[in-house]
C-alpha cells in the first residue's frame, strides 16, 4: 500500500460550502472545495496498524489448587441417646393426694406445718461411698425435706428444727450410720422421721428398733407423736408370741428391747429373719464387743445399720470401734490405731451440740458444790480410809482392781452420809436448796449411783413430795411416777439412780438437777442432766454436783474431767489422748505401792 | 386406701434442655404427685456443627430441644407422666409430637414472651403451646388436685444437680 493512498479525499456538498463561506473562511482553495456528489460510495481503507498477524498465546493459570475443591457437608441430622433409671415405686397408700383431697369439705382441715424459710431446702445427700450411680440419683432426686413436710403427706404435730432435718438428710441415704448428737438434741425423732420417709418412698419396708427395756415406752410414744401413719408393734409375751412376731407378722416396724432381743437370739439369727434396717438406741449397750448383746445385734440380718448414742466414747477408742462392729464391719480394719479412726469413720459420724444448734436452747449452769463433810463423816472417811489403804498394800501383788472399787465405794458412802449418825452435809444442802426450789413452784432432779442413799432421802426429803425412779420401781409403776412428777404441783423432787433414770426421758418440766454423788463416767452424767436440758426446756437450767473436797470424790473428779476430753477430741478428730480411766489410774487414787501381777490394761465404768 | 389404689396414679414429668459448652443436654424426670422420684432419664449431649447451624438457622433449638432431645427422653421411658412441664421453653415443641399436654413453666411472666396462653395460678405462669390451647384446662384441673404446698419449680433443681452428678460419674459421655 502506497504513500498516495494513506490521504482520504471527501467532497464538500454545496450547502456546507456556503455555510463555511458565511463564516469567513475564504481562504479555502477552489480544489478543497471543489463539489462532489454525495452519491458516490465510500471508499474504506484498511488501517495499516491490523497488517500484523494475530498470534494466539496460552498460559496456564492455577486458580483453586490441583484438583477441584470439594467438601463433604456430612450428616445434616442430629442424633442423641438416652440413659435411664428406675426406682423403687412408693406403696399406694402414700401415692396419691387426690383422693383425700374428694372429700376435703367433710373433714377437718389437716394440720399444717409451716416450715422453717430457708434459701435452699434441705435435700439428701448421697454418702461418699455410694458408688453406683443409680443409687446416688436415687438420693439426690428426693425433694427437699421441707416440701414433704410442708404438705398433707407427712404431717407433723411441731415443725423440726433446720438441725433435725440435717440429721434425717444423714440417716436416709445412708446404709451405715452413727448419730451421735449430744443428748436432748432429738435422735429419737429424727430417726422415727427418717424411718417414715423411707417406708413412704418404698425404699425399706422391714424395720427393727432395738432400745433398752425402760425406753420401750418412751418409743412407742414417740412412734404415735412422729409417725401416727406407721404401724408398729411392740415385741414381748411368750415365747409363741414373739415367735409369730418376729416370723409371721407382717407389721413393718418391730420395736423390741435388747433383753428380749438376746432371748430370741437363735430367732433373729435365722436367714428368713431379715430387715432393711436395724437401730440400735443407746447402742454404747453393744460397746463390749464379746458381750452376748453386741453378738446378737451383729447377727441380725440387714441391709442398713445405724446407730444411736450420744456417748460413742464412754472410755476408751475401742468403744467407737466396737459400735463400728454393728455399724459397718468392714470400715475399721483390725488393730487400727486411734488416730486414723477419725479418717475413716467421719462420713458415718452425725454428731452436734447444744451449742453447736441450740442456739435458743436455754442455758445449763454447772455448778461444784464443795462440801466440807461433817465432822462425824471427816472421822468415819479417814478412819475407813487409812484401814483401807492398809489392807490394799496387805494384799501384795494379789491385788486386783476389785479390792480397790470395794474402798471407793465405801468411802464414797461415807461422804453421803456417815453411817453411824446418818450425818450428811450433802443432804442438809440439798434440803436448803430444795426449799429454794419448791418456794419457787419448780421441780428437781436427784442423781445418785446408788438406790440406798436415795430411799433414804425419801424420808429426808418428804416436805418437797418426793417421787423414786429407779430399780426398785416395778417398770409398770415408772411410767405412772414420771406423769406424777410433771402434773402434781405439790411434786418437786424426782430421786432417780443413774442406771435407770439417765437414758432416753423427757423430763423438760423440771429446772434443776443435783448430782448427790458422782458417777465414773462424764458421759452418763451428762445423759442425766439432759433429761432436764433438751428440746422444750423453756427455762434456764442449774446443775449442782456435790463434792466433798480433801476425799476421793474430788480425786475422781480429776480424773473425770480428763475422760471429757478424750471423748472431745476422739469425735471432734482432733489427736485422740491417752486412754480414759485405767487400773493404773484407778490404782492412784490411793498412796498405795502394790500393783497387781498383770499389766494394766483400760476399764469399762 | 381402697380408693388411693384404684385411682389413677398422678404422675408429673419435669424436662429441661441445658445449653452447655459441650452441647445441648435433657434431663427428664417423672415423680409421683408428691414429687417422689419414680423414673429419670438424661440424653447424651447434642453439639450441632457449624453448618447445622448455618442449615438449620432459628428452628436449630426448637428441633434439638423439642423433637431430638425431648421427644427422645419422653418416649423412651417407661413411666408414663400425665403432664409435662419444661422450663426450656423450646422443648414446648415437644407437644407436637406427643398426645401428653406439655406446659412451659416461666420464672417471671412479665419476661415471657411466649405467645401461648397463660394459667397464672398459685403456682406461677404456665403457659401452652399455641396450636394446642386446650392444655390450658387440662393443666389447670390437673395442678389443682395436687398438695397447694407442691412447688412446681423445685424439681428441675433436683434434674440439674443429677445432670451434674451424672457428667461427674461419666454417664453422659457414654452414648
Amino acid at each position: 500500500m502506497g504513500e498516495s493512498s494513506r490521504a482520504c479525499r471527501f467532497t464538500v456538498p454545496a450547502k456546507v460550502h456556503r455555510l463555511l463561506m458565511s463564516l469567513g473562511e475564504n481562504e479555502l482553495s477552489d480544489a478543497e472545495t471543489s463539489a462532489v456528489g454525495l452519491a458516490l460510495p465510500v471508499e474504506v481503507l484498511s488501517s495499516p496498524r491490523l497488517d500484523p498477524t494475530l498470534k494466539v498465546g496460552v498460559k496456564e493459570a492455577r486458580l483453586l489448587g490441583t484438583e477441584p475443591w470439594v467438601r463433604s457437608l456430612g450428616k445434616l441430622g442430629l442424633e442423641v441417646t438416652t440413659e435411664s433409671w428406675r426406682f423403687p415405686t412408693p406403696p399406694a397408700e402414700v401415692s396419691d393426694p387426690a383422693t383425700p383431697r374428694l372429700d376435703r369439705s367433710v373433714e377437718e382441715p389437716p394440720t399444717r406445718v409451716e416450715m422453717p424459710r430457708r434459701r435452699k431446702g434441705t435435700r439428701l445427700q448421697p454418702p461418699a461411698d455410694l458408688v453406683h450411680l443409680k443409687e446416688r440419683l436415687l438420693y439426690l432426686l428426693q425433694p427437699p425435706l421441707e416440701s414433704l413436710f410442708a404438705g398433707r403427706q407427712v404431717q407433723l404435730p411441731s415443725p423440726p428444727y433446720p438441725y433435725q432435718l440435717e440429721g434425717i438428710a444423714f440417716l436416709m441415704p445412708r446404709t451405715s450410720a452413727l448419730l451421735a448428737d449430744e443428748m436432748g438434741l432429738g435422735k429419737t425423732m429424727q430417726t422415727i422421721l427418717a424411718l417414715r420417709l423411707l417406708f413412704h418412698a418404698g425404699l425399706i419396708h422391714r424395720a427393727l428398733l432395738v432400745c433398752p427395756k425402760p425406753l420401750v415406752t418412751n418409743w412407742s410414744r414417740e412412734l404415735r407423736t412422729w409417725a401416727e401413719d406407721l404401724p408398729f408393734e411392740i415385741i414381748g409375751g411368750d415365747a409363741d408370741c414373739r415367735h409369730t412376731s418376729w416370723c409371721i407378722s407382717n407389721c413393718p416396724l418391730k420395736l423390741v428391747n435388747y433383753e428380749m432381743l438376746t432371748r430370741d437370739a437363735a430367732i433373729v439369727a435365722d436367714e428368713e429373719v431379715r430387715f432393711d434396717v436395724v437401730v440400735l438406741d443407746e447402742a454404747q449397750r453393744i460397746k463390749n464387743r464379746e458381750s452376748k448383746t453386741a453378738q446378737v445385734v451383729r447377727n441380725i440380718h440387714r441391709s442398713r445399720s445405724w446407730a444411736l448414742t450420744g456417748t460413742p466414747v464412754e472410755n476408751r477408742h475401742e468403744d467407737l470401734v466396737n459400735i463400728f462392729a454393728f455399724v459397718d464391719a468392714e470400715r475399721i480394719p483390725p488393730e487400727t490405731p486411734a488416730k486414723r479412726l477419725p479418717q475413716l469413720t467421719s462420713d458415718c459420724i452425725l454428731r452436734r451440740t447444744k451449742e453447736d444448734v441450740l442456739t435458743d436452747l436455754p442455758p445449763k449452769t454447772v455448778r461444784d458444790s464443795y462440801l466440807e463433810l461433817t465432822p462425824a463423816q471427816r472421822a468415819a472417811y479417814n478412819l475407813a480410809e487409812s484401814q483401807g489403804i492398809i489392807r490394799l498394800n496387805s494384799l501384795g501383788d494379789t491385788i486386783t482392781v476389785q479390792h480397790v472399787f470395794e474402798l471407793i465405794m465405801r468411802l464414797k458412802q461415807i461422804c453421803n452420809f456417815d453411817p453411824a449418825t446418818k450425818h450428811s452435809a450433802k443432804l442438809d444442802q440439798l434440803q436448803a436448796d430444795l426449799a429454794e426450789v419448791a418456794d419457787s413452784g419448780r421441780k428437781a432432779i436427784v442423781f445418785s449411783q446408788w438406790v440406798e442413799p436415795l430411799e433414804y432421802l425419801a424420808g429426808e426429803l418428804a416436805a418437797f413430795g418426793p417421787l423414786q425412779f429407779h430399780g426398785r420401781v416395778p417398770n409398770r409403776q415408772r411410767q405412772q411416777v414420771l406423769e406424777c412428777f410433771r402434773k402434781d404441783r405439790v411434786k418437786h423432787v424426782l430421786l432417780m439412780s443413774y442406771g435407770t433414770g439417765s437414758v432416753g426421758l423427757n423430763l423438760q418440766f423440771a429446772n434443776y438437777v443435783f448430782l448427790f454423788d458422782r458417777w465414773w463416767n462424764p458421759a452418763v452424767e451428762d445423759q442425766a442432766i439432759n433429761r432436764a436440758h433438751r428440746i422444750g426446756q423453756k427455762e434456764p437450767v442449774f446443775v449442782t454436783r456435790f463434792i466433798s473436797p480433801g476425799t476421793i470424790e474430788s480425786r475422781i473428779a480429776e480424773v473425770l474431767e480428763k475422760k471429757r476430753q478424750l471423748f472431745n477430741e476422739l469425735i471432734e478428730q482432733n489427736e485422740p489422748p491417752a486412754l480414759g480411766m485405767t487400773e493404773d489410774e484407778i490404782f492412784g487414787l490411793f498412796n498405795i505401792r502394790v500393783r497387781p501381777r498383770r499389766t494394766a490394761a483400760p476399764l469399762a465404768a | 386406701m381402697v380408693a388411693s389404689s384404684i385411682t389413677a396414679a398422678m404422675n408429673l414429668g419435669y424436662l429441661t434442655v441445658l445449653r452447655e459448652a459441650a452441647g445441648y443436654v435433657g434431663g427428664y424426670l417423672v415423680t409421683n404427685s408428691w414429687g417422689r422420684p419414680l423414673e429419670f432419664r438424661l440424653s447424651t449431649s447434642v453439639q450441632p456443627s457449624r453448618v447445622q447451624l448455618i442449615l438449620y438457622g432459628g428452628t436449630l433449638e426448637p428441633y434439638i430441644c423439642g423433637e431430638l432431645v425431648g421427644k427422645a427422653l419422653v418416649e423412651k421411658t417407661a413411666t408414663h407422666a400425665q403432664l409435662i412441664v419444661t422450663d426450656c421453653e423450646s422443648a414446648l415443641e415437644l407437644r407436637q409430637r406427643l398426645d401428653t399436654p406439655v406446659v412451659l413453666l416461666k420464672d417471671d411472666p412479665l419476661k415471657s414472651d411466649q405467645p401461648g396462653n397463660g394459667l397464672l395460678g398459685r403456682r406461677g405462669p404456665v403457659f401452652c403451646h399455641p396450636r394446642f390451647p386446650q392444655d390450658a384446662e387440662a393443666a389447670s384441673e390437673f395442678l389443682g388436685r395436687l398438695d397447694p404446698a407442691y412447688n412446681l419449680a423445685e424439681p428441675f433443681a433436683r434434674i440439674r444437680e443429677a445432670l451434674s452428678e451424672a457428667r461427674k460419674m461419666g454417664a453422659m459421655s457414654r452414648g
